[in-house]
């Protein structure tokens, strides 16, 4: 206790000595990384984060076992439609049913990061938002926002998650396409951004919360809306295809990756969902800094 | 250049905008398309410091402002108008820096995992605090220990008594090594036993590592034995800024002296020296004008059968009524409407 503050921020920038040390801010203008080796110590709180609602999963034996039925059941239950639809037609919209096996892999990568990381964090934020719960995460010398993102974790569904790769893998195979390395980093740069894009449609969401304080259903919402994702864009046309392309892009999560292994995305539509990701989180970072500020901390 | 004070207010304000409307059914539907808001001042014009290492309670009635002010000092809420200064920074823009020199501890609210033994929640803050592994064990080791926690921190917290929960949060609380301690009602709902313990290990942890505590408390009793400086908040405002005796020499300055006796003398008997104002044969007891104190006791022990002759201030509790039952100044001047706010 009467040893000095072990403020040890060189420590942590131990593994990133060799990158380019960036200049120290003169002010720091809110909530954000700071200083050398804050990239290092946000790894570290998202893994001990990510770990402590591992155990406190474990605490509740028929709970976790449940969860892991359930995510079996899910995973299949996925692939129903794409059965279902492949069944009356030979392809939709020009897709054919490998190429739609690698899609809805693609989906289920989606719902699963959804279901496990995105979803129980937001609930979670939300709530400590309403009750004023949030303040402790505030309190923490680290970025609120990450804080808030993995502030709750759903290990089963990322069962989901594997399965989709699974299916993805399965999907490549049945096209018997043999990607090259610039349509496998095409693949992982869309995937990425749709990644991108999902978070920070749920960070949009949680900015909402700070206003509006019963704000669950939206998390709802976009669990309903992800449905949507598990047919090609092609399927929609007009508006709807903007929709979901640059707004709410379900195109850029499940339909570029498996466009971009089948050689059929061009560099425009890569760079468009670039764009598209990077704004969307650029958007989605000043709204939640706007929130924050606004911030009431219910209660005593 | 002298040492940067712990906290410096200039002028602090905060104002919250809140919807009200009537109860029912009726008012509630209408709420849904329109609804009326008010302006609240929950803190203003506040100005104070507070030199490093010094212990201080902020004192006030319900919606008083002061967890509105404490949270505008741990960065949780921005001010609406004014200054705030912790060690130099200014706590709204959230500095890593100042956050790892304070740490705040509200009675009410907990950071604990639910469903995890505390040590969990420990090793997560040892991370998001950048604290060295072997400093952070030596650090929990005296904590446990003056705590007398043992083995509670291995159970999960869901199982813990409010005592031991509060205990664990201190723990979390101190394991980086603040600076600075806000403390908001913490002996909240303990018992007696418990209040002592947790006042006892404040008054240590504040000699041993010279932080400075901030406390906020409705228990009269932790502040008048933890707080050499207390600072009384009503209205949003700073009413009195001192010691304890000398709030009371301000507020109350008569002196109560009671007495028990065989044969008590009337109250007009006893009007020249002071204002009886409990009886009780054999006991009764009067407020006395301090220079006229030794006059009253000599009185007193002459009484036949005088014994358990005893001298004080007035109770904390009365005083702090009497405080906020007058008027601000400024209030009764109209100047500004009273305009209390809520703590949150």
């Amino acid at each position: 206790m009467s040893e000095p503050n072990a403020s040890s921020e060189t420590r942590a920038g131990g593994g990133l000595r060799r990158r380019r040390r960036r200049p120290r801010r003169a002010a720091v203008t809110g909530d954000g990384f700071e200083g050398r080796g804050a990239l290092h110590r946000h790894l570290r709180l998202v893994a001990v984060q990510l770990r402590l609602r591992v155990l406190a999963a474990l605490e509740y034996r028929t709970g976790f076992w449940s969860g892991g039925v359930l995510s079996l059941v899910w995973s299949i239950a996925g692939t129903v439609p794409l059965v279902v639809a492949l069944e009356h037609r030979a392809d939709i919209a020009g897709w054919t049913p490998w190429a739609l096996c690698m899609l809805v892999g693609c989906h289920m990568i989606i719902t699963g990061l959804f279901g496990a990381l995105v979803q129980p964090s937001l609930y979670a934020a939300m709530d400590d938002i309403r009750t004023g719960a949030l303040d402790y995460l505030l309190l923490r010398p680290v970025d609120a926002l990450v804080s808030c993102l993995v502030a709750d974790f759903e290990p089963w569904c990322l069962v989901e998650a594997v399965a989709g790769v699974g299916l993805l893998i399965v999907g490549m195979v049945g096209s018997g396409v043999h990607p090259s390395l610039p349509q496998l980093l095409t693949m992982a740069l869309v995937l990425g951004c749709g990644v991108m894009a999902l978070y920070a449609l749920a960070v949009l969401a949680l900015s909402l919360a700070f206003a509006a304080l019963e704000l669950q259903n939206l998390a709802y919402l976009m669990e309903a809306m992800l449905d949507f994702a598990r047919w090609p864009i092609s399927v929609f046309r007009g508006p709807l295809r903007a929709l979901f392309t640059f707004v709410v892009p379900f195109a850029i999560m499940t339909s570029y990756p498996p466009m971009a292994l089948l050689g059929r995305l061009d560099a425009s539509a890569a760079v468009g969902a670039l764009v598209t990701a990077v704004v969307l989180a650029g958007l989605a970072r000043a709204t939640w800094q706007r929130a924050l500020r606004g911030y009431t901390s219910a209660s005593s | 250049m002298g040492e940067v004070p712990a906290i410096r207010l200039d002028r602090l304000g905060k104002r919250f905008r809140v919807s009200q409307r009537e109860p029912g059914l009726r008012a509630a539907l209408r709420a849904l398309f329109v609804r009326t808001h008010v302006e609240i001042d929950a803190v203003c014009e506040l100005s104070f410091e507070v030199p490093q290492g010094q212990r201080v309670g902020l004192l006030g009635p319900n919606g008083a402002g002061k967890t509105t002010t404490l949270k505008m000092l741990a960065g949780l809420l921005h001010p609406t108008s004014g200054r705030a200064q912790v060690l130099g920074h200014e706590p709204a823009r959230r500095s890593h820096e100042l956050l790892r020199s304070i740490a705040l501890v509200m009675g009410q609210k907990r950071q604990l995992s639910w469903d995890l033994p505390a040590l969990d929640t420990y090793e997560l803050n040892r991370v998001v605090f950048d604290v060295e592994r072997s400093v952070h064990q030596l650090r929990l080791t005296e904590l446990v220990e003056l705590l007398e926690l043992g083995e509670v921190v291995r159970k999960p917290v869901r199982t813990l008594s409010l005592g031991e929960r509060m205990k664990c949060e201190l723990v979390a609380a101190l394991l980086h090594g603040p600076r600075v301690l806000f403390l908001d009602e913490p002996t909240i709902g303990m018992d007696v036993a418990m209040q002592l313990a947790l006042r006892d290990f404040v008054r240590e942890h504040n000699r041993r590592t010279g932080a400075t505590v901030v406390l906020t408390s409705h228990y009269m009793e932790d502040v008048a034995a933890l707080c050499e400086r207390i600072l009384v908040i009503d209205g949003g405002r700073l009413r009195f800024d001192g010691s304890i005796e000398a709030l009371v020499r301000r507020t109350r300055p008569l002196r109560r002296v009671s007495v028990r006796a065989d044969a008590l003398p009337t109250d007009d008997e006893l009007r020249a020296l002071g204002q009886v104002v409990e009886r009780e044969p054999p006991r009764m007891a009067l407020d006395v004008a301090p220079e006229r104190v030794p006059e009253a006791v000599a009185r007193l022990l002459a009484l036949p059968g005088s014994h358990d002759l005893a001298v004080a201030d007035a109770p904390l509790e009365e005083v702090m009524r009497e405080l906020f039952a007058m008027r601000a100044p400024e209030d009764e001047a109209g100047a500004e409407p009273s305009s209390r706010g809520s703590d949150a």
